[in-house]
């Protein structure tokens, strides 16, 4: 997904210890427990088919399930699905599907559900902004492009608890997609009784989950998760009550975190400074990865790797990690975020394995050794442009940081232009750049969620990047390697290293969310990919 | 009356009319679509999308349809929540927007004109000097730094008002008093002015000749007198005011419609650009043509008949 800088991306839980102390002494068994949460940003839809955003996933993770959950490092557990079968070649799925699954108005939970969900996503008339995600499925790219119908998507029900799925080509992260809320079920029925109203309050949806919403209204600040009795396996749900409400200060949760109304809270900059050694700090690094973009279509002197290559060493990335930003962010060591995935047979994170140093460090003086170079073969005496960004306070802080790191070359001269979000994207899609500074968070936690982005063609390389021998890599790990994990993995680590060593992007920093979490709450499953919390198994010491 | 009532509504309708046109052909200028992911979406449902939104049509259709529409009450969906219209986001926030503005005017206003009278009475004290100097404060602080004291102060440290969140009227005290701070200042300055304007006019001194007392003239003549130009004061400051203000919102954590405004702007979220625009400028024209009337009705020397000279 796309990924914006001022709006933190990240759910937060705010728990509050009142635990309703009214019963005290007597039985115990009306204690319920609660927790109040905090959320950055509003909900914008809580249909399936339509959530764009990670307050959005975040919702649908927790109340909706589909055949997996992701534990943690995104280990796959089964949910709705008690059995996988894979077929030799890759290309078939058999998924058995639990038979003491309900939806919340009491409705069984069968195959039929999943077919209706994912032929709903992928029909063009839905207009699904990640549809996408289908493609490999059989004849998902073809009914994305009008010449199939929705109908003929790979996936069938054999019986009401039986599912099938076929695939155009093996997807080697097939799994993880069945984690992640767009590939979950929808209930038809209540699906076709709200229309176009269909997941636009908790009262025009249907729950699976562990939880039911409650409260929403549209376009309100506060809401509720409560438990869901219908669910499966209601006997691991602690949780009875999750209340939300929408801060989108940082001091405000911080006030409002040490009054003890909540027991955590997003911090920033300062606070992170203050509360670094707190003992309920906790740094929660995201996939979200910034990088520089460079418009090759349209300005040959970025044609040039030297210039490229002069730029990103003349940026000194530690220094805008710690002392522009200190809000936990990292240093980049590429394009993959640290964190995301692990070698299939060392166990080593894929970013540390991929890491090309001289893309990431700074050298002044290469740098500038590299821009005069660069400059003399482009015939050119000076180089000016354009850095693009967007508009928010802590974008136009990393763009001048990097304006004045990027002038410390000679005879280079470097002029902002900070536009509004989504003015920013249609300018980087439309080509209007000379250099934007992009982001981009990975939808699952693979490699190749970051590493495609570069293919020749695609339409998120607005730079307009193309090595052959990257494309032929990414294209073996999706095709002739993708059963092998380990020779995938090699691919994908070979083609990181090319477009490092390239600088057909330069990384700029790797976002993280810096929290304080109350030590009473247990059992949350955080993922930088995907749906970033589960509070299935959400509890509270006592 | 009723005439120059007539006409002042023909007036107000044609620059609402005006206001939604230039809106709207501004907006069209600009970059941006309800898309959030143009990226990744086939021509095919980038279509769906913009017939969804009735942008395919040419722009003079949609124009029509728009003006049409908002005369109506229908400002079409908004682009950030997906499937709900515009006029339900509004009317759903605007609830709490208005009654922080008004408990903010009315505070600040009733707080101003007694500070600022005993400013005048009291001209050249150390009670001048002091209200003078707060005065300045309040205009001089920004809000979102006396909303962040508050809260700091009266909320975390003293637990007297909830810290933020919107429920009974306790939540409303600490935005109401962030809020108030810039209509006390306005008014207490406007109204020192005036009344030691007033103070010093012959009428006063014939007043005082023949022997009223002292809080009589003030409460019967001067007072009256001095508060008529601060209604013209007052009139614009409280539409904006009322619509909303987006730090004390997302401060308090307000559900009203400032902070959404400020976010739809940032998001491109057009129809609630123009939804909430309009809103205000309805606001602002009706309170201007209330100030009129209200003109005529405290000041008798101006009758809005349109007779007289």
């Amino acid at each position: 997904m796309n990924v914006r800088s001022a709006v933190k991306v990240g759910a937060v839980a705010l728990a509050s210890t009142f635990v309703l102390a009214a019963c005290g002494s007597k039985n115990s068994s009306s204690s319920k427990e609660s927790v109040n949460f905090e959320e950055s940003a509003e909900i914008a839809t809580m249909d399936q088919s339509k959530v764009t955003d990670v307050v959005g996933f975040t919702q649908l993770g927790n109340t909706q399930e589909g055949l997996y959950r992701l534990g943690v490092k995104s280990k796959v557990n089964n949910a709705l699905a008690t059995g996988t079968k894979e077929s030799k070649d890759g290309k078939t799925w058999t998924f058995t599907i639990r038979k003491d699954a309900k939806w919340s108005n009491g409705d069984p939970v069968t195959a039929k559900d999943f077919v209706y969900a994912w032929q709903r996503t992928v029909n063009p008339k839905t207009a699904s902004e990640y549809a996408y995600l289908f493609s490999g499925i059989k004849n998902a790219d073809k009914i994305a492009a009008g010449k199939a119908s929705y109908k003929t998507l790979g996936i069938k029900a054999d019986g009401n608890y039986k599912l099938v799925v076929s695939l155009d080509r093996p997807i080697p992260y097939f799994k993880l997609l069945m984690g992640f809320p767009t590939f979950y079920p929808q209930d038809q029925k209540v699906v076709e009784k709200y229309g176009s109203k269909y997941g636009t309050s908790s009262d025009k949806l249907v729950y699976d989950g562990p939880y039911k919403q409650t409260g929403w209204t549209g376009t309100n600040l506060s809401w509720k998760l409560v438990k869901n009795n219908n669910y499966w396996d209601k006997k691991d749900v602690k949780m009875d009550t999750i209340n939300y409400q929408v801060v989108k200060d940082a001091s405000t949760g911080l006030n409002l975190y040490n009054s003890k109304k909540l027991d955590v809270a997003n911090i920033t900059g300062n606070q992170v400074a203050q509360y670094k050694n707190n003992k309920d700090y906790v740094l929660r690094k995201q996939s979200s990865m910034f990088y520089l973009q460079y418009n090759m279509k349209k300005e040959k002197v970025f044609r040039n790797a030297k210039i490229r290559k002069a730029i990103s060493m003349a940026i000194n990335r530690k220094q805008l990690t710690s002392k522009v930003l200190a809000d936990g962010s990292g240093n980049p060591k590429g394009l993959v975020s640290t964190g995301l995935a692990s070698n299939p047979k060392t166990g080593e994170d894929f970013a540390s394995e991929a890491e090309v140093k001289s893309a990431v460090n700074q050298n002044l003086t290469e740098a500038k050794k590299l821009m005069a170079e660069g400059l003399k073969e482009e015939g050119k005496s000076s180089l000016s442009f354009t850095l693009l960004g967007d508009d928010t306070a802590s974008t136009k802080q990393i763009t001048e940081y990097l304006q004045s790191q990027i002038e410390k070359l000679p005879n280079v001269k470097v002029s902002l232009q900070n536009v509004p979000f989504k003015t920013r994207l249609t300018n980087s899609s439309d080509g209007k750049f000379d250099v934007v500074l992009s982001a981009w968070g990975a939808d699952f936690s693979d490699p190749i969620s970051f590493l495609q982005l570069f293919v020749t063609g695609n339409a998120q390389n607005n730079g307009g990047f193309s090595n052959a021998q990257y494309d032929k890599l990414i294209k073996a790990s999706n095709t002739t390697d993708s059963t092998n994990p380990e020779k995938r993995w090699d691919d994908m680590v070979k083609a990181e290293k090319i477009l490092m060593n390239e600088q057909g992007i330069a990384p700029v920093f790797q976002q993280a969310q810096s929290q304080l979490w109350s030590s009473k709450l247990k059992g949350v499953v955080y993922n930088s990919a995907g749906v970033n919390f589960d509070y299935k198994n959400l509890n509270l010491t006592k | 009356m009723a005439r120059y009532l007539a006409r002042r509504i023909f007036y107000l309708a044609l620059t609402l009319f005006l206001i939604a046109s230039i809106t709207f052909f501004l907006m069209k200028l600009m970059p941006g679509t309800p898309l959030n992911n143009q990226a990744k979406l086939t021509p095919q449902q980038i279509k769906v999308i913009y017939e969804h939104y009735g942008l395919n049509k040419p722009v003079w259709q949609q124009y029509v349809s728009y003006i049409v529409d908002a005369a109506h009450g229908n400002f079409g969906l908004s682009f950030q929540f997906s499937d709900q219209p515009v006029s339900y986001l509004i009317s759903s926030r605007i609830g709490p927007s208005m009654q922080l503005g008004g408990q903010a005017m009315v505070v600040g206003v009733v707080v101003g004109i007694v500070v600022g009278s005993l400013s005048a009475i009291r001209k050249n004290t150390w009670i001048d000097g002091t209200s003078t100097f707060i005065s300045i404060l309040g205009i001089s602080i920004p809000s979102f730094v006396l909303a962040i004291l508050l809260q700091y102060y009266l909320g975390l440290k003293l637990q007297l008002f909830p810290i933020a969140d919107w429920g009974g009227f306790s939540y409303t005290v600490l935005p109401t008093l962030a809020l108030a701070a810039s209509p006390f200042a306005e008014t207490s300055r406007f109204v020192r002015t005036e009344m030691v304007d007033v103070l010093g006019s012959d009428y006063i001194e014939l007043a005082r000749a023949k022997g009223l007392s002292r809080m009589g003239i003030v409460w019967h003549h001067a007072l009256r007198n001095s508060l008529i130009p601060l209604v013209t004061v007052i009139g614009p400051l409280t539409a904006a005011i009322m619509t909303g203000s987006m730090v004390v919102e997302n401060i308090f954590s307000v559900p009203g419609i400032g902070e959404q405004f400020v976010k739809s702007i940032l998001v491109n979220d057009y129809p609630t650009i123009m939804g909430v625009t309009l809103l205000y400028s309805a606001l602002l024209c009706a309170i201007l043509l209330l100030t009129d009337l209200v003109y005529g009705i405290i000041d008798p020397r101006i009758r809005i008949t349109g007779k007289g000279e």
